[in-house]
């Protein structure tokens, strides 16, 4: 118990009080008293609240001393080396890396890089998504643990604004991004460790950003950001299926604004959410055909095929058992070729039959879909690979199917 | 305002105060110890001694004058600056000294025998709260981060873990932990809940029916809170249930609350309440959510849904709400069989999809069959409706038996 009795009395003091008159930092805000970038459980820093704010002068992407250490220990990235030299690298290659387990007790200015230095590092980074030289995966890795030093940079200088926004923006958009080219290549065991490690960052850094808007509300005197509800309502489809992840969606709604629960985006996000809980297939379906916006198609993708194995499952369910649907009807309301549905009903262990005129259908079975998985030998996996097969959304046009129109190439802007 | 008092009636009545104080203490008197520590009270005896404390200055060296009053030091010199700074309407200054009195009065309370201060215990919770609660706003004012709630939080923490254990005492922790539990709520860090929740349910030396009734019904009304916002029906229905069946019928207010939780619970598990209720309570948000229940009305339940929906999002019942529409459904597809059954009872079990179409229209809810369809599978899945449908005909067939199988207590199936 701690033993306040015993200490006089003092005037309550504003921590930053004391620093934000010493800093020099020309263009970003002063630091804020509480900041919210250290507020959330990020796996940063320990304690830095106690501590003052540092204000980094690092000018490189990476400060000298780790670029000379790691040149020395061979410990770059591929994209790091200077003609392909394990043992060599550049000022305008070398980026700093993530380190788990530094505390601000160690931590020197010329160590961190202000903000000027980590939005140029953000582009360097951002646009090696463009670079066809590397395999995605290899790509991924680099931006992912660059980024993320680039979050504890700011974290640890307690840095707040609307520059601080921005850079969190792109970043969460990398994630996303990365999202849906990770679950392409899901058949590897390190796609699969690499898509959950980005699932996580990914939540932790629209986390944080959310917490950033609401400071710069707190500020600013209830401006919003225009970007505000795009990014809200992508929380949002991130938690359709909210029983796995800490807070209810019930109790977080309670605290978002009016103006961004009326906003377009959250009202698709809403709708989509409606549709899940629902269980409406049919529109969950087309609705995220027909509205979704790239980045918001990522996040949705992967409850897609969980929506289809449920359509499956009511339709074989309740369909009349002396006819087969029709699998040109299951293709329609599923967005997929007609070709794949007859493979995905196999996948789920659904029977299909050919009905002479009709072509081919969907046998009804009284027996739960999702039983059918529990008992067999892999279990588990079987369903988990169903999930994530990438298996786009399909408009029938004519007689052609067409696959969507969002681009696939890792050219999206972030 | 503070008023004028002469400094010999200051003195009296600061000493009048002593006098108590000390006496309580030595004749374990309870009440008179609590009336003596709430700050927020407003009471006549601590106004005038409050403007006392204002005039006289320095009444510490009171204090040490005698032996009497000078053991208790601790507690008297911060709760004479907290009821100076709350005259003042110095909040945060009148919460920092309250804090110190808390701590302090701990430290005494876990040497004094038997559980006689308890009563002085809970207004030190109380207090701790209010007075938090108050500072925060006081901080947010001014433009500062308000984290006083927050340390309250803490420190309830610390006097749970005083009162659990064995002995008379413990009778105490379901107070400290409804403060615990409506401080979290107002912050919104529910999930810290969940220790406290724990602690009370499993340790070996509580036993829920000893404590107070008025706090068992204020821990079940939190907890049947929580349990719908995770959307665990049936122990919602259970907690919030024994609630209201142990709650003071005259504090009308109380059940209210009580209510206005408990009915959607009891909407989701198929049990609607009068419209009597509903008046006598001025819970009239629900309504119109009852009556589209009672007709198989989709547009009144959106209508409503939107008219009151800042105030559902806000108590956290939207999505619990929201989710009646499979209910709604299953009571039109009702109608139409009670009304076709009217007319030719022995092809009523036969709906065509068209008919519900139609019936959509005529509630302005333009569906077409493809979704009609899609609507009827899940509720044949979720065993709302008993029977099959067929595509080729564009027909429900119902079960000639219960085709409509009630809820009976239990949530729609996930």
């Amino acid at each position: 118990m701690a033993d306040r009795n015993h200490q006089p009395q003092k005037p309550i003091t504003n921590r930053r009080d004391k620093f934000s008159s010493d800093s020099n930092q020309s263009k970003s805000h002063n630091p804020k008293p509480s900041n919210p970038i250290s507020n959330c459980r990020n796996d940063t820093v320990s304690a830095h609240q106690d501590f003052p704010a540092l204000m980094g002068s690092c000018p490189f992407m990476c400060p000298v001393e780790e670029r000379i250490r790691r040149e020395r220990l061979r410990d770059l990235s591929v994209l790091e080396r200077l003609h392909g030299n394990p043992a060599k690298t550049s000022p305008t290659l070398a980026v700093k890396k993530f380190c788990r387990t530094i505390s601000t007790r160690e931590m020197q200015a010329s160590d961190l890089r202000p903000i000027p230095v980590l939005e140029s590092t953000l582009n360097y980074l951002l646009n090696l998504m463009h670079s066809e030289d590397h395999p995605f995966e290899v790509v991924h890795d680099f931006i992912f643990d660059r980024t993320r030093s680039i979050r504890q940079d700011l974290s640890m200088q307690n840095a707040v604004g609307d520059r601080v926004i921005h850079m969190y923006e792109r970043m969460v958009k990398f994630h996303i991004v990365s999202r849906h080219h990770l679950q392409r290549s899901c058949g590897t065991p390190n796609a699969v460790s690499l898509y959950h490690l980005n699932a996580e960052q990914l939540m932790k850094s629209l986390t944080t950003l959310l917490n950033l808007y609401e400071a710069n509300r707190a500020d600013s005197h209830s401006t919003f950001l225009q970007s505000e509800a795009e990014f809200y309502s992508h929380y949002l489809l991130l938690h359709l299926d909210s029983k796995n992840q800490g807070e209810p969606l019930s109790l977080w709604l309670r605290r978002i604004p009016s103006p961004i629960m009326k906003s377009r985006e959250m009202r698709f996000a809403r709708r989509i959410l409606r549709y899940y809980r629902m269980g409406n297939y049919k529109r969950f379906i087309h609705t995220t055909e027909n509205e979704a916006s790239f980045l918001q198609y990522c996040i949705i993708e992967p409850y897609i095929n969980e929506v289809r194995i449920l359509a499956l499952s009511c339709i074989s369910y309740g369909g009349y058992k002396m006819q087969a649907y029709p699998l040109v009807q299951l293709s329609k309301i599923l967005m997929m070729e007609e070709s794949e549905v007859e493979n995905f009903c196999t996948d789920c262990a659904l029977e299909t039959s050919s009905d002479g005129a009709t072509g081919k259908g969907l046998m009804s079975t009284k027996q739960l879909v999702v039983n059918k998985f529990s008992s067999g030998p892999h279990k588990k996996d079987n369903l988990s690979n169903l999930l994530h097969q990438l298996i786009p959304l399909v408009v029938k046009m004519g007689e052609a199917f067409v696959v969507d129109s969002y681009p696939r190439s890792r050219r999206y802007v972030c | 305002m503070a008023a004028y008092v002469s400094m010999g009636e200051a003195h009296r009545r600061i000493t009048e105060y002593l006098t108590r104080f000390s006496d309580a203490v030595s004749y374990q008197d309870g009440q008179s110890l609590s009336r003596l520590l709430s700050v927020s009270s407003n009471s006549p005896a601590l106004l005038s001694l409050a403007d006392a404390l204002n005039t006289y200055q320095d009444a510490n060296r009171i204090i040490r004058q005698s032996e009497k009053y000078s053991q208790y030091t601790d507690i008297l010199v911060p709760i004479f600056r907290a009821l100076q700074s709350y005259r003042l309407r110095n909040l945060v200054e009148a919460y920092v000294a309250f804090e110190k009195v808390s701590n302090a009065f701990i430290q005494e309370f876990r040497n004094w025998e038997s559980a006689w201060a308890l009563e002085a215990l809970y207004v030190i919770a109380y207090e701790v709260r209010i007075l938090a609660e108050r500072a925060d706003i006081e901080l947010a004012s001014i433009g500062k981060t308000p984290e006083k709630l927050k340390g309250a939080g803490s420190f309830l923490m610390k006097v749970f873990g005083v009162l659990a254990g064995k002995g008379a005492k413990r009778v105490g922790a379901l107070y400290v932990t409804c403060q615990l539990f409506k401080i979290y709520f107002k912050l919104g860090t529910v999930h810290l809940c969940r220790s406290v929740i724990r602690s009370i349910e499993t340790a070996k030396f509580f036993d829920f029916e000893e404590f107070p009734d008025r706090d068992k019904v204020t821990y079940m009304y939190y907890t049947g809170r929580l349990e719908v916002y995770n959307e665990n029906f049936p122990a919602a229905d259970h907690k919030l249930s024994y609630a209201l069946a142990h709650c003071n019928a005259s504090k009308e207010a109380n059940i209210r609350m009580i209510l206005k939780y408990l009915i959607p619970v009891k909407l989701s598990i198929g049990i609607l309440p009068r419209t009597t209720l509903l008046e006598k309570f001025n819970l009239t948000e629900y309504s119109d959510v009852v009556l589209a229940l009672r007709r198989g009305d989709l547009r009144l339940l959106r209508h409503a849904l939107q008219e009151h929906e800042d105030r559902f999002l806000r108590s956290g019942v939207y999505l619990v709400l929201e989710k009646l529409e499979l209910q709604v459904y299953q009571r039109l597809v009702k109608k139409i069989y009670i009304i076709q059954k009217q007319k030719d009872p022995n092809k009523a079990h036969q709906i065509k999809l068209d008919v519900i179409v139609k019936a959509l229209k005529w509630l302005e809810m333009d569906m077409d069959v493809d979704e009609v369809e899609c609507i009827m599978a899940i509720l044949i899945y979720k065993n709302l409706v008993k029977g099959y449908f067929a595509h080729k005909s564009k027909v429900a067939v119902l079960s000639k038996q219960d085709p409509f199988p009630k809820l009976n207590g239990k949530p729609v199936n996930s």
